[in-house]
């Protein structure tokens, strides 16, 4: 059963598609990034999903349901940006949000606890620097221990060692089998996470699925000899060498297969070619991103 | 909607300035009450009052003090659009849906502040009428002439569903604010005015003029005669038809728009 299914949504803002057609699904258990750069039409898309703005067309379903106010209890939000009553403490803030989830009380301490704000539970939200606003819509998003949460930007605003802090509990969410819906355009982010993506540019979808499947990462071979132009010369000849290219001393070679380093080692030295450098590396996300995105690299 | 009420009240209750706005608004009433019938008890009004009859005895004080009372109910409609515009300035609108209330629970949750602020004015009003009835008055207690109370009752709440109405589609407190006042105390009874003497009757029937049709001083009423007017029942269905279709809006711009 799909937790999400999107089905042909578009949504226009005047002038402005920012969405058109996209249609995907996420699977249970899975960590599903939604990836693209600003203004590709995320948020609208999970502004959609979570009934803050309307679809001009197409549906979706929640856990296999029409959905309704029932499915999004058993979600945790954060859409965008905090947003709290500024008069009130973050404890009664929670308080509030529980009250609408339907849970009881009891789980605040806890959640203040994993987003580390105990010791400021009773201050007024207004009080709160960017991080901490943040770092309480985190812990609204735990509230009751969702199954399933949606992550828009998790780590906006907060600082080197909060951003360490989410990515470390996301991961460990992920690892208890919950499902987790990730928007961002921090690849990076994204990357050390998601089994499944779903890319967009300008409100289209590009491609969507189990990350390995849908974005070919290819791995290659970092490598070089006392001659880099022998060595280049060799490679061009190895078979399944698509590409070599000497890069600031080492030589960068792609296959159309999953390359062996022992074959190639064992090829060099037939060549009379002595490595003195040999790795292999995989694509990052951030490239194979900007690839399929068709934006020009730095 | 008892939890949609449980929500609200942990909304506010830590929110000084609804309880400080609330407590002024329903201070006006008594203190306006009493303060216009002890004034009006003096030496020289009563020579007034032999020729009148004392409009604090009963049954007069219901609608003496009901059209006293229609002038000093604006507060309660700040109250009100304050109450919502928090919602949209602070976003929670969209944070209340996203976490779990249908947008129609929502619209529930403001239309409960409607129904507690007029039905607990309601209360301190026949209350502090009762009390200035048999302080000021020379009659015994008596409900005739409370229906005064109920027109009032009615003009109130068509007051506060043009306060919630104007704060879903304003969304700002201050515009808001300048809006509803600018119409509460003027554009009304100016657009009446203008109808009436152009078109004549229907003027009567705007809004807030429809309550204030069937809510005459009673001195004044007595001195001037009221001219031509509708049967009372015409003015009651236009505001019960006013808060059904304010109350529509409400529900359609909140059901089918973005938030």
């Amino acid at each position: 059963m799909p937790i999400l299914s999107l089905q042909n949504i578009s949504k226009r803002y005047g002038a402005v598609q920012a969405l058109s057609g996209v249609s995907f699904e996420v699977p249970a258990g899975s960590v599903f990034g939604v990836l693209g750069p600003n203004g590709s039409g995320k948020t609208t898309l999970l502004g959609i999903v979570t009934d803050v703005l309307k679809a001009d067309t197409g549906s979706f379903s929640l856990f296999d349901k029409t959905p309704t106010a029932r499915e999004r209890r058993q979600i945790g939000t954060l859409l965008e940006t905090p947003n709290f009553y500024h008069y009130l403490s973050g404890y009664k803030n929670l308080e509030i949000s529980a009250a609408i989830k339907q849970r009881g009380k009891d789980d605040i301490a806890r959640v203040l606890e994993i987003c580390g704000l105990t010791a400021r539970q009773h201050s007024a939200f207004k009080t709160y620097s960017l991080g901490m606003k943040q770092r309480l819509a985190i812990a609204a998003v735990l509230l009751g221990d969702p199954e399933v949460l949606i992550l828009d930007e998790p780590t906006n605003g907060l600082d080197p060692s909060g951003i360490a802090e989410v990515r470390g509990l996301v991961r460990k969410l992920a690892d208890s089998g919950k499902t987790i819906i990730l928007a961002s355009h921090l690849l990076d982010e994204v990357e050390k996470v998601c089994t499944h993506v779903a890319i967009l540019r300008s409100g289209k979808l590009l491609l969507s699925g189990a990350v390995n499947a849908v974005i070919s990462r290819n791995d290659f071979v970092e490598l070089s000899a006392a001659d880099n132009a022998q060595l280049q010369a060799a490679m061009l000849r190895y078979p399944g060498c698509t590409g070599a290219d000497i890069q600031g001393g080492l030589i960068r070679a792609s296959f159309d297969a999953s390359p062996d380093a022992a074959a190639i080692n064992s090829y060099c030295a037939q060549q009379g070619i002595w490595l003195n450098h040999l790795q292999l590396r995989q694509k990052s996300l951030e490239t194979a991103f900007l690839e399929i995105t068709n934006i020009p690299a730095k | 909607m008892k939890q949609i009420i449980y929500t609200e009240w942990l909304k506010v209750k830590n929110y000084r300035t609804f309880w400080v706005m609330l407590l002024l608004a329903l201070v006006i009433i008594p203190a306006g009450n009493f303060m216009v019938a002890d004034k009006l008890s003096d030496q020289n009004f009563r020579q007034v009052g032999k020729l009148l009859g004392n409009p604090f005895s009963f049954p007069d004080v219901w609608l003496t003090l009901a059209s006293l009372n229609s002038y000093i109910s604006a507060l309660f409609g700040l109250l009100l659009i304050i109450l919502v515009t928090n919602e949209y300035t602070y976003r929670t609108n969209r944070q209340n849906v996203i976490d779990g209330w249908e947008r129609k629970e929502f619209v529930y949750a403001k239309l409960f502040w409607l129904v507690a602020i007029s039905l607990t004015t309601l209360i301190v009003a026949t209350l502090s009428a009762t009390l200035v009835g048999m302080i000021y008055g020379e009659k015994p207690f008596s409900f005739e002439g409370y229906h005064y109370m109920l027109y009032y009752f009615l003009q109130f709440n068509v007051m506060l569903t043009i306060a919630l109405l104007i704060g879903v589609l304003v969304k700002r407190a201050g515009l808001g604010i300048v809006l509803f006042v600018a119409y509460n105390m003027m554009l009304d009874q100016l657009l009446s005015f203008i109808l009436k003497r152009y078109v004549g009757l229907p003027g009567g029937l705007l809004p807030l003029q429809s309550g204030d049709e069937l809510l005459p001083f009673p001195l004044v009423g007595k001195m001037v005669s009221a001219g031509d007017q509708y049967e009372p029942y015409v003015y009651v269905t236009a505001m019960i038809g006013y808060i059904a279709v304010g109350i529509y809006l409400v529900f359609r711009k909140i059901l089918k728009s973005d938030l």
